[in-house]
């Protein structure tokens, strides 16, 4: 099966993506991860105006086979959440790159998400 | 046709550890579903049902009357079947299905399976129905824990081991202090200690329950490295 990875995202190997607006990155979990999961139940999201540092463990995912922790691609404040992700877990299957999204980071460091890994070299992770 | 849906009542729990709970769902009256070992359910409370997780049988196809299920505090689910559940509520229950079925018949084949941590629990199935059946089915489990602590159902294991002269159970252990007694292996499950297990591989038929990271490592031993087709390889994957 094949998995999207889009060309205008960052990734992190742990699977979640970042979409880069000036000093704001939108934050979620990629195709191949939401196919791996399988239906994902509940949703997990951190406060708004919570301080995160790249890799911390942010958020959770739960799907009917497990639960898995989500980590922040790049450090920064949290100053958004999807709600309607909350209350609709399957947006994470069925638009992971759209409605699906996690959460908003105010970056506090742009070089981070710089270094995150490019399309080519995710899809290379995954075995595409 | 639509899977049946039953409510059931929670008969009794048993820890196994401080955070994997056994816990036994008895059968309503008048239900009576045919499933195969190696199966798994879905289950919600009735207060979330759009909520749902599934989880393995850890009992067998034999076992009439009940489904049992090895639940690790893992998630908001995991975390409310072990830490709330109790004998007298009531689960939603969707029947049996799934794909990861012991190869008993034809007779003669060694099925060696491969666990990680809560992983096993389909696995005591497996063992199960062989020992009842006095199957001539070979059955070797290899279990990979953190330490002698996390080994679930090691005693049900070893009395299985037994009755069933056809039936091994190892243990390898990735965490342990240097210390520690333990005299059964460390470290992490590799392609050399499962090939230690293979006698006759066109016979062979590779299980591998667990986390992605193992269940993936597996398929590359069986299907790369030893060069077997997929039919002899089956896979769990919880994560």
């Amino acid at each position: 099966m094949s998995t999207q990875v889009p060309a205008d995202l960052k990734y992190a190997k742990s699977h979640e993506w970042l979409r880069v607006a000036g000093d704001v990155a939108t934050v979620g979990i990629t195709d191949h991860a939401q196919h791996e999961l399988t239906d994902v139940v509940f949703v997990e999201l951190p406060a708004v105006g919570r301080k995160v540092k790249a890799g911390e463990a942010c958020a959770v995912v739960e799907s009917v086979k497990t639960a898995s922790d989500i980590y922040a691609p790049a450090s920064g404040e949290v100053i958004e959440v999807n709600k309607a992700v909350t209350d609709d877990p399957g947006l994470v299957n069925g638009e992971p790159y759209g409605k699906g999204w996690f959460f908003k980071l105010k970056l506090s460091d742009a070089a981070e998400a710089g270094a995150l890994l490019t399309p080519e070299a995710y899809t290379a992770q995954i075995g595409g | 046709m639509p899977k049946q849906i039953a409510e059931m009542l929670i008969e009794s729990v048993t820890m196994e550890l401080p955070d994997t709970k056994t816990i036994r769902l008895q059968w309503p009256a008048g239900y009576d579903v045919d499933f195969k070992t190696g199966q798994f359910i879905t289950v919600y409370w009735p207060d979330a049902p759009a909520y749902k997780r599934a989880y393995s049988l850890s009992s067998c196809a034999l076992d009439r009357g009940f489904y049992e299920i090895t639940v690790k505090r893992d998630g908001k689910m995991g975390t409310r079947l072990v830490d709330w559940a109790k004998p007298g509520d009531k689960l939603w229950v969707i029947e049996p299905t799934g794909r990861f079925l012991p190869v008993f018949d034809p007779p003669g084949k060694h099925l060696v399976c491969i666990a990680g941590g809560s992983g096993v629990t389909p696995f005591r199935a497996f063992a199960r129905e062989a020992t009842r059946r006095e199957l001539d089915t070979r059955l070797t489990i290899l279990y990979s824990v953190r330490t002698t602590n996390d080994i679930i159902f090691r005693e049900e294991f070893q009395q299985l081991e037994q009755e069933n002269e056809r039936f091994d159970f190892y243990v390898t252990c990735t965490r342990l202090h240097p210390d520690d007694p333990w005299t059964g292996r460390r470290g992490r499950i590799t392609a050399e200690w499962v090939k230690e297990h293979v006698h006759d591989l066109p016979n062979t038929v590779f299980y591998a329950c667990g986390t992605n990271e193992l269940v993936e490592a597996t398929e590359r031993l069986v299907l790369d490295e030893l060069k077997l087709p997929k039919e002899q390889m089956k896979t769990e994957k919880w994560g």
